[in-house]
């Protein structure tokens, strides 16, 4: 069968993962980087890779008129992903299936590569189980007594929405990067409803009915009305675009924001997110230099704080960045074998290829079982205001732990 | 985006759906209340009754959004007067968050809201309907509603 790639904008890292469609030699694969350069021959499957803008529709038409089948793999294609979270600034990152229509997808952030082959052949995917039915954390489903950002290692067996992590394991469906496997509450990469950002919005809502919150009196109606201030609620969620739409922006329904757009689409993406939630955002945007985008914005704040790291961190950092350069080489080459090995070996380390075990003062959970996991736990740490810097990224947070401003610069792109 | 400087009539115009779930109980009673006392209200509201605003989330309310509503309310019991358990507690917060989320997006959160109102006090109601449309027409006036701002 012939199966094309076509990568547009962002992180590759679907792109990448799509070497291993070249495994076992079934396929005939070809992997076009640059769209505009492709000549327009006929073709049997095409797979779509990165975030679309409006001015990539000539190209998806052409794509579309040539292929039999065409599918968008992984969630920037297929709902907007993480990139889409620029929309809040006036951008316009659309979701393949608002473009053109009769699609088929694969959820995810990183794509399932098991995946991608069923739809490739038309076989059915079979029915996913729901994250929670196959999370290891027991569920009360209590109302919570308040909302804690940052995670804390201690309690592994209760649910991260008992413990007040916001986790959208509750729409979302099993996946393989399996973050929750690392102390990281689930995003909702791998959505298993429509509109899954809302509904799991309207589920936290109901968990946090204990929390307080601000009412006022109505004048006119003379009765109590649910308050414009701040409130426990607002106070503990400064970022609920980042929470709960963080992949599925454009598909909420909701319109494109009006904040005003500081820079490039990327920076954009930052601005407005939570200083704990950047090593796993950073991680996700991916491509070539994640791993050493995501050091770098861990290690400025690290320094600026006298945050220790132990050498066994550092240890561990510097394989991470050692295995970044070589994952390059492997993918220049198209290696399909050495892509896994390597991959396999930065997941054994940062948990999945989106860094989910990274975090700030060390690693969520244990790497090797014959580590003492005392000497790299991370542990929760102080929002501290100001502007860090650490070479090639510069940014500056506000009092509440919110991106106020980013630069990153082009060689970290 | 900076204050738009719309005439009165343009802002009327703007304000022609608003829909409210009232709770069968208190919400509902009380606008019931009004219509016998036939007191009078804005011909844009709209009502549409439930249970209990419990009912109602992020979801109903998108949906009467994206359908042509120009602003959305809930009217539920008093606090700590719901007739199921604590549900109009709970749809305040879900309403609380939809309107950060509006905030966090560059819009007015105003357009959004949750009142009370109580089934022997007809003008509670009415009094309610009167802020619902106050509030939209700042909404429109300064940031915008996600269907239409200036």
């Amino acid at each position: 069968m012939d199966v094309k790639i076509f990568q547009f904008n962002g992180c590759k890292k679907c792109f990448n993962e799509t070497l291993l469609l070249k495994e076992g030699n079934k396929y005939k694969v070809e992997f076009i980087s640059d769209p505009k350069k492709w000549k327009e021959e006929k073709v049997d499957v095409s797979v779509i890779t990165g975030y679309l803008l409006p001015n990539d529709l000539e190209q998806l038409e052409k794509i579309k008129k040539n292929s039999k089948k065409i599918i968008a793999y992984g969630d920037c294609p297929a709902t907007g992903g993480v990139f889409a979270l620029a929309n809040q600034k006036g951008h316009d990152v659309s979701p393949l299936t608002n473009l053109i229509k009769s699609t088929n997808s694969v959820y995810g952030c990183l794509g399932e590569i098991e995946e991608l082959k069923l739809v490739i052949e038309g076989t059915e995917v079979p029915k996913l189980k729901g994250l929670c039915q196959v999370c290891s954390r027991k569920a009360t489903c209590d109302y919570l007594e308040a909302i804690n950002r940052q995670i804390e290692l201690e309690d592994s067996e209760s649910c991260f929405n008992d413990l007040g992590f916001l986790c959208s394991g509750f729409t979302a469906s099993e996946c393989k990067e399996k973050c929750i496997d690392y102390n990281t509450p689930c995003r909702g990469c791998k959505p298993s409803v429509d509109r899954s950002g809302i509904r799991m919005l309207a589920m936290f809502g109901t968990l946090a009915g204990n929390i307080e919150i601000a009412t006022e009196h109505s004048v006119k109606g003379a009765t109590d009305k649910l308050g414009d201030e701040d409130d426990d609620l607002t106070d503990s969620l400064p970022d609920v675009v980042g929470n709960f739409f963080r992949f599925t922006l454009p598909t909420s329904g909701f319109p494109k924001g009006r904040i005003p757009s500081s820079g490039t689409l990327l920076e954009d993406v930052f601005i407005g997110r939570l200083i704990e939630e950047i090593p796993l955002i950073a991680g996700l945007l991916g491509g070539a230099k994640s791993i050493s985008l995501t050091l770098k914005l861990i290690e400025s704040y690290e320094k600026a704080n006298q945050i220790e790291v132990s050498e066994q961190t550092e240890k561990y950092r510097s394989e991470l960045l050692q295995l970044e350069v070589e994952l390059q080489k492997t993918i220049e080459s198209e290696d399909a074998s050495k892509y896994k090995e390597i991959t396999d070996k930065i997941r054994s380390i940062a948990g999945n290829m989106n860094l989910s075990n990274v975090f700030f003062g060390g690693f969520k959970s244990i790497i090797d079982p014959n580590d003492d996991f005392n000497e790299y736990k991370a542990h929760v740490f102080d929002v501290v205001e100001g502007t860090y810097k650490n070479g090639s990224i510069e940014y500056t947070l506000d009092q509440t732990g919110i991106i106020k401003e980013i630069k990153i610069s082009e060689e970290l792109l | 985006m900076s204050n738009c400087e719309a005439p009165d009539e343009l802002i009327q115009e703007k304000i022609q759906n608003i829909v409210v779930f009232m709770c069968n109980e208190c919400g509902q009673g009380s606008a019931n209340t009004a219509g016998v006392a036939r007191m009078a209200y804005d011909a844009a509201i709209r009502i549409i009754r439930v249970q209990c605003t419990g009912q109602v989330g992020p979801i109903q309310i998108m949906e009467a959004l994206t359908n042509g509503a120009d602003a959305v309310a809930c009217v539920g019991c008093c606090l700590g007067a719901c007739h199921f358990f604590n549900g109009n507690v709970i749809s305040m917060h879900r309403i609380k968050l939809m309107k950060k989320v509006f905030k966090e997006l560059g819009y007015s959160d105003q357009f959004v809201n949750q009142y009370t109102s109580r089934a022997a006090e007809g003008e509670t109601a009415v009094g309610d309907f009167e802020d619902i449309i106050d509030r939209l027409t700042t909404a429109i006036t300064e940031k915008g509603t996600i269907k239409d701002g200036c």
